[in-house]
């Protein structure tokens, strides 16, 4: 039908409220923010009297705390742009010794900041250099490397320091947990990360190349993409960063602990797949990073507001979060 | 040449055996220590007392050996393959830390077959031929609230900091705390978990914080009250009273609010040093003594004044610890005949 109204098809406007709707609705990342942002509804109308800083104060925390997530995200979300079979594990235990080789280096000596910084990107990077090392050279998938890696880096982590927490340098701590301008300076940080992500992604060559990685490997590389250096370029980035959030974040809470990174190993994946990042590679987008990791964080403080227990609040989550994606993926495969 | 050596090297170990004996019967005894997890400082502090107190008995010749083993993965299957491999190995006492109270029951019952003595503390298993040192994690929930009474005998709305959801000291706990809540004027406006950590109890509380109203104190599970208090801080509200869990950072933290505002609370938690409590009950067991199956841990708890005093003894970023003596054993097992 479509076809035959072809010839005199009014043309679409280029602007007003209904192109405007079209084109968001085409984006997949549309559905996290809407998820978000109905999450931070429910959450602040549980609110029993917190006052009128309530609704300000749930979203700057918000902000701060989806920081950490957003950074590793976007790391995992190259990795997961490379196509099936493509996902860090190591990213906790990456965190967690950077973190405390990092914390324990500066002795909370506030001079030692800058080296301490460039400790963890250095600890990023070898973990990083690593992982690809396993994954191409020795031909292990990665899963099975970067899981096994983990191990290996934890154990340093605990071997390092014995799981003593050294607190962060004073100076560091403030800039950590303050704010410049209403901002949370975590969300400064990671807003950073995700602007270059996003140049790197849609405007530069490489992130052409990572895309053709992704979906069809054998295709890019006869197509003249060097593929083996894309993986390396990915997967040392997402260690990177992996090591850059460890070190926010152990500054963040007063110290590195040894589990720290736990949770961010679902949560990585997680922020990329709702994000609306195709999960099979090769289709990615930045800016549902930040309201995968903004719902994520709502979601659970929505479901303690309403005081709801643990197991409840688990199969909710759970429920939730399925329930997002296949709305996403269902608008995108009608598209 | 090399037979008279030899010959020389049996005599030697001969006489350090036969002198070794003469110290306690144990002498030719090995103990294993099975632990299923070292990730937290509390862990770590946990290895290093058994380190010390352990290692020191095998090394002047209480025990013959007392070597420490701890599996990757947390993981109760992995626990009990390592357990399986103790018993081949022929140790004669298996202390352990276990990953589940009911999934390593079948090693542990393989174990007492093989005539095996296994003591668990901590993560105790139900198995009823293993020796039990226990801790009564609810006693823990309600000395908080029984503490919070006294500093508020008005009452007043409580936040509570659960654990790792689904682990069974969570639940004690957090009942301990709910049956002391019973018949005061306290009310749980909120709760969240903290998984024991501090960075994620800092992330859920300060999450639950604009909805809640003014809160009176803090219950917790040890490990997160330097989490609370940061989220309280970030979100510029009157520090509530928050109960601690003997973690160096929340002393110091304590201590140091205490300097500026004449801050009060109280810390408890279980000593990491429980495992050499263990040690001793096990040796105590292959020693002959005869020794209760079902003991219980005491609670390291501090106050306001030895706070000074614990802080000063506890290394930095570690957990306040006090290792046992045998004589604490002894003590332990007189007191539960």
């Amino acid at each position: 039908m479509t076809m035959t109204a072809k010839n005199n098809a009014v043309p679409t406007p280029k602007q007003g409220v209904k192109y405007l709707l079209g084109a968001l609705s085409r984006k997949a990342w549309i559905w996290a923010y809407l998820a978000a942002g109905a999450t931070y509804v429910a959450a602040i109308l549980a609110g029993s009297g917190g006052g009128g800083g309530g609704i300000w104060s749930l979203l700057y925390v918000a902000f701060t705390f989806a920081s950490f997530a957003v950074m590793v995200g976007i790391g995992q979300m190259f990795v997961v742009t490379l196509g099936p079979g493509n996902v860090d594990l190591s990213i906790p235990a990456t965190m967690t010794l950077a973190g405390t080789v990092a914390l324990k280096f500066m002795a909370s000596d506030g001079a030692l900041v800058v080296p301490g910084l460039l400790i963890a990107i250095g600890v990023g990077l070898a973990c990083g250099l690593f992982n690809f090392g396993l994954i191409l050279l020795m031909r292990i998938p990665p899963i099975i490397a970067t899981l096994s890696s983990s191990f290996l880096f934890q154990s340093l982590a605990i071997w390092s320091n014995r799981g003593l927490r050294i607190k962060p340098p004073q100076s560091l701590a403030d800039f950590a947990t303050g704010g410049t301008v209403g901002i949370p300076n975590a969300a400064l940080v990671a807003l950073l990360v995700s602007v270059l992500a996003w140049v790197i992604l849609e405007k530069a060559i490489v992130g052409r190349w990572i895309l053709a990685t992704g979906q069809n490997k054998r295709a890019a590389r006869l197509g003249g993409v060097p593929v083996n250096a894309v993986h390396f370029g990915v997967y040392v980035g997402c260690a990177v960063l992996a090591g850059l959030t460890g070190f926010m974040l152990a500054s963040f809470s007063g110290g590195a602990n040894l589990n720290m990174g736990t949770e961010y190993m679902l949560m990585s994946i997680a922020v990329v797949v709702i994000g609306g990042s195709s999960i099979a590679g090769g289709n990615s987008n930045v800016p549902g990073i930040w309201a995968a990791a903004l719902f994520m964080f709502l979601l659970v403080s929505m479901l303690n507001s309403y005081g709801l227990g643990a197991g409840v609040r688990l199969i909710l989550t759970g429920l939730i979060i399925v329930s997002v994606v296949a709305l996403a993926s269902k608008k995108r495969g009608r598209v | 040449m090399t037979f008279k050596t030899m010959l020389l090297g049996v005599i030697a170990g001969t006489v350090i055996v036969a002198s070794g004996h003469a110290m306690a019967d144990t002498a030719d005894k090995r103990i294993a220590f099975s632990n299923n997890y070292a990730g937290n400082s509390w862990r770590q502090a946990m290895l290093e007392s058994w380190e010390k107190v352990a290692g020191a008995a095998a090394k002047n010749g209480t025990v013959a050996a007392a070597d420490a083993f701890t599996t990757s993965e947390n993981q109760a299957t992995e626990q009990a393959a390592q357990i399986q491999n103790m018993i081949l190995q022929g140790y004669d006492a298996i202390v352990i830390d276990a990953a589940s109270p009911t999934a390593i029951n079948g090693a542990i019952r393989e174990a007492c077959d093989a005539g095996i003595i296994v003591v668990s503390f901590d993560g105790i298993v139900t198995e009823p031929c293993a020796w039990r040192i226990a801790v009564d994690f609810k006693q823990m929930g309600r000395d908080q609230i029984k503490y919070l009474e006294k500093r508020y005998p008005d009452g007043g709305n409580l936040l509570e900091i659960r654990g790792l959801a689904g682990v069974f000291v969570d639940d004690e706990i957090s009942a301990g705390i709910h049956e002391g809540v019973e018949g005061t004027k306290f009310k749980i406006v909120g709760s969240v978990h903290g998984d024991w950590a501090q960075d994620v109890a800092q992330k859920a509380v300060a999450g639950i914080l604009p909805s809640l109203p003014e809160i009176a104190g803090v219950v917790t599970q040890g490990g997160d009250g330097y989490g609370a208090a940061q989220a309280f801080a970030a979100a510029n509200r009157p520090t509530p009273t928050i109960i601690m869990g003997n973690r160096q950072d929340e002393l110091k933290w304590w201590s140091e609010q205490n300097a500026k505002n004449g801050y009060e609370t109280t810390s408890l938690s279980i000593a990491p040093g429980v495992s050499t409590l263990a040690f001793w009950v096990a040796q105590q067991i292959l020693d002959g003594a005869d020794v209760a199956k079902d003991l219980t841990v005491p609670i390291l708890r501090v106050d306001q004044g030895d706070l000074e005093k614990m802080l000063k003894s506890t290394p930095e970023g570690s957990v306040a610890n006090v290792e046992y003596s045998l004589d604490d054993a002894k003590n332990l097992i007189k007191s539960t005949k």
